[in-house]
C-alpha cells in the first residue's frame, strides 16, 4: 500500500470567496431545460426572473465597450441588492452598482473608484477582496472546466495575495512553490452580443475578456442581442456559434444594448455620454447620473428614444466605419 | 546608498536612427518619456502593453519609426493590431479603431496563456508608485485598507509583471512615486529583492523589471541586489534634481548616459497620430526648450 502524503500548504490569503461546489454547479446545470424553446424577453423581465438579491453577478466587457449596459441599468432600475461582483476589466460599472445600492462585495480585478465607491470601501458598504483581471477570467474558466481551482502563475508575492483566496501550495508534481485559486461559477452571467437566435445559439465577433467562460461557468445566464437571427442561419455556419443555446435562459433583443459604449460593427461609443459618466464618477455627481439616464425612464427604450433621440443614435451607426471581421 | 558601479554594456542601442535625425525644436516632458520608451522597443519581438498612455503610445510610434515588426497585444485579446489612428479616448480595446487589420482576436484568457508560456517577450507598465524593487501599486495610495484612497487594482499588470520577459516601467518622475516601500503591491517586482524571491512566491523564473523610463531619466535593476539604478538622464536635467525628486536613494551607475532628445520626426507623428489632443502630454509635466545652446525646463 501507498504511504500517504499530504500537500503542503506554504501560504494562504484570507479572504472570502464564493463556496466553491462544482457537483452543485453539476447538479444546477442538470435542472436547466434542455429543449429549443423561446427565450425571447425584455430586459425587465430577463433581470426579474433570473437576478436575484445577493446574487453573484459576472458581466462581460464592460460599460462602455461592448458590454451589456441596458441590463446593467436594468438591475439598477429593479433595485437589486447586496450583489457581489466579479469586477475584472470595467471602467465605471462598479461605482454604478455601488452608488445605486445594487453592489455590497467586489473581487478587484480593474474598476475605477471615485469618492463615492470610495466612501463605501471606507465605511465598509462595499468589501473588496483583491486579484487581477487574468487571475479572475481564469478563475471562471476554471469554473467552466468543472473544476474547483486552478494554478496561476502569477498574483504571489503580491498584496492581492493576503487579501484573496488565493494559496501557495507546493506543487505535487514539480514539487516548486505554485499560486492555486478557487474556481469561481457566478450565480449569474450577464453578456452582450452581436446575433442570436431565439433559443440563444449567440454569436460574438472580436476580441473579448471570457464570453463563453463566463456563460458556461454560471449557473443563468442572460444575453442581449443586437440582432435576432434565424436558427436556419446558425445551422449554415455553426463554427461562428460561441454560446449555445441549453446555456441561455434569457433572450433579450436590445438593439444599443451596449450604450453608451460602441458595439463593434454596430455603432461607436457616445463620448459625451462617457465624458459624463466619468465626470460624475470623478466628481461623486453619479447619483444625478443615475436618475437622468436610469430611474426617469421605465425603459431602455423609453430613455433611448427620450434622452438619446433617433438622430443621434443613427449618427453614432454612422460612426461605425471598420465593420470588417465584425459581421459574418 | 548611492554607490558607485563599473562600466555597464548601454540599455539604448547606441546607433540608432535617432542619433542622426533633425532633434526637435522643443517637446514636452512626456514625450521625452515616450521617445526613450520608444527607442527601447525591438523588431520582432512580442509586447503586451497596457492599453492606453505612455505604453501603447510607444509601441505605436516605435512601429512607424523604428520596429515595425514589433507585435503587441492588449489584454482584451486582440494580437497584432495595425489600429486605426488616433484611438478615440478610452476606446482602446474591444472598439473597432484598435481591433483594425489584427492578425487575431483571442479574449483575455487566450493573452494569459500566450503569455503563460512564454509567448510575450516584453511587457510595457505604468505605475502610479513604485520601490527600490520595481514593486508597483495601482490599488490603494495610503494605509490599506482603512485609510486613503482606492484605485483602480492591477487589471492586466499583475500578469504583465508577473509572466512576460521582461518589462518596461514607465512613471512620472516625482518624489511621491518613487517609495522605499510601496503602500500596496499590486503587480509584482523583484519582490524584496532576494535571490529567487519571485521563484518563492510562484512566479515563472527569468522574468521581472528590466528598466523604468521617466520623464527625467532611464533606470535599471543591479543584477545582484535587484536595486534599482540610475543608468541614464535627459540633457535638460541634473542628476541631483533626479536624485532629489526620490523618496529613495537608488544605486547609480558609474558611468550615465545622456538620452537624446526626442526627434522632429518622433514628436511630429506623436503630435499628429497619436496624442493628437495633447491629452497626454499637457497632462503632467513641462515644456523642454533650446536656449543658448542647452535644453531647458520650463517651468510646468
Amino acid at each position: 500500500m501507498a504511504t500517504e502524503r499530504h500537500l503542503r500548504i506554504l501560504d494562504e490569503g484570507r479572504g472570502d470567496y464564493l463556496k466553491v461546489d462544482p457537483d452543485g454547479f453539476r447538479d444546477w446545470v442538470g435542472t436547466k431545460n434542455r429543449a429549443m424553446t423561446p427565450k425571447l424577453m425584455t430586459a425587465a423581465e430577463a433581470v426579474s426572473r433570473f437576478v436575484a438579491d445577493g446574487d453573484y453577478i459576472t458581466w462581460e466587457c464592460n460599460y462602455l465597450q461592448r458590454g451589456p449596459s441596458a441590463v446593467l441599468r436594468e438591475i439598477v432600475r429593479q433595485k437589486k441588492r447586496r450583489l457581489w461582483a466579479c469586477g475584472k476589466f470595467t471602467w465605471v460599472a462598479v461605482a454604478l452598482l455601488v452608488d445605486a445600492g445594487c453592489v455590497d462585495r467586489a473581487d478587484m480585478g480593474f474598476f475605477m473608484g471615485g469618492p463615492g465607491l470610495n466612501r463605501a470601501v471606507l465605511e465598509g458598504r462595499l468589501k473588496v477582496w483583491e486579484y487581477s483581471n487574468v487571475v479572475m477570467t481564469n478563475r471562471v474558466r476554471a469554473g467552466a472546466m468543472g473544476l474547483s481551482f486552478v494554478q496561476v502563475r502569477s498574483l504571489g508575492g503580491t498584496t492581492n495575495f493576503p487579501h484573496s483566496a488565493a494559496k501557495l501550495i507546493e506543487d505535487p508534481y514539480t514539487g516548486e512553490p505554485t499560486v492555486i485559486v478557487p474556481a469561481l461559477n457566478p450565480d449569474v452571467a450577464i453578456i452582450h452580443v452581436h446575433q442570436a437566435d431565439v433559443y440563444g445559439n449567440a454569436r460574438i465577433f472580436g476580441a473579448g475578456i471570457s464570453d463563453v467562460d463566463s456563460a458556461m461557468a454560471s449557473k443563468k445566464v442572460v444575453i442581449s442581442t443586437e440582432e435576432i437571427i434565424d436558427t436556419e442561419d446558425i445551422r449554415h455556419n455553426p463554427g461562428l456559434t460561441k454560446i449555445p443555446f441549453y446555456a441561455v435562459d434569457a433572450v433579450v433583443h436590445q438593439p444599443f444594448g451596449a450604450y453608451p459604449g460602441e458595439c463593434p460593427g454596430h455603432y461607436a461609443s457616445d463620448s459625451e455620454h462617457v465624458g459624463e459618466v466619468f465626470t460624475a464618477m470623478n466628481r461623486d455627481k453619479l447619483g444625478a447620473y443615475l436618475q437622468k439616464w436610469i430611474y426617469a425612464y421605465d425603459s431602455e427604450e423609453e430613455m433611448l428614444e427620450k434622452a438619446v433621440g433617433r438622430v443621434r443614435l443613427a449618427e453614432l451607426e454612422r460612426r461605425s466605419t471598420r465593420k470588417e471581421g465584425f459581421r459574418p | 546608498m548611492t554607490s558607485r558601479i563599473g562600466s555597464l554594456p548601454p540599455l539604448l542601442p547606441t546607433d540608432g536612427p535617432w542619433k542622426s535625425a533633425p532633434q526637435a525644436a522643443s517637446f514636452a516632458e512626456r514625450e521625452f518619456q515616450v521617445a526613450i520608451t520608444t527607442r527601447l522597443i525591438e523588431d520582432q519581438k512580442n509586447y503586451w502593453v497596457a492599453a492606453g498612455g505612455g505604453p501603447m503610445y510607444s509601441v505605436l510610434l516605435a512601429r512607424r519609426l523604428y520596429a515595425p515588426n514589433a507585435l503587441y497585444v492588449t489584454e482584451d485579446g486582440i494580437v497584432g493590431a495595425d489600429p486605426v489612428l488616433p484611438l478615440d479616448p478610452v476606446m482602446t480595446v474591444v472598439a473597432e479603431k484598435p481591433s483594425y487589420r489584427a492578425l487575431q482576436w483571442t479574449t483575455m484568457n487566450g493573452i494569459g496563456d500566450h503569455c503563460a508560456v512564454g509567448y510575450m517577450d516584453v511587457g510595457i507598465l505604468n505605475a502610479l508608485q513604485i520601490d527600490p524593487y520595481g514593486n508597483i501599486n495601482s490599488t490603494w495610495v495610503g494605509e490599506y485598507p482603512t485609510k486613503g484612497r482606492r484605485v483602480n487594482g492591477p487589471g492586466g499588470a499583475d500578469t504583465i509583471a508577473a509572466q512576460c520577459r521582461r518589462v518596461i516601467l514607465m512613471t512620472d518622475h516625482q518624489k511621491r512615486k518613487f517609495v522605499p516601500k510601496v503602500d500596496f503591491i499590486s503587480s509584482p517586482g523583484f519582490l524584496d529583492g532576494s535571490p529567487g524571491a519571485r521563484e518563492r512566491a510562484g512566479l515563472p523564473r527569468n522574468t521581472g523589471p528590466w528598466v523604468v523610463v521617466t520623464n527625467w531619466a532611464l533606470f535599471d535593476f543591479e543584477e545582484k541586489t535587484h536595486r534599482m539604478r540610475l543608468r541614464g538622464i535627459a540633457p535638460f536635467i541634473t542628476v541631483d534634481r533626479v536624485l532629489a525628486e526620490m523618496s529613495f536613494e537608488p544605486l547609480v551607475a558609474d558611468t550615465l548616459e545622456t538620452l537624446d532628445v526626442p526627434t522632429e520626426q518622433e514628436v511630429n507623428i506623436f503630435r499628429a497620430e497619436m496624442d493628437t489632443g495633447g491629452q497626454y502630454s499637457d497632462a503632467r509635466g513641462g515644456w523642454v526648450v533650446r536656449e543658448e545652446d542647452r535644453w531647458k525646463l520650463a517651468a510646468a
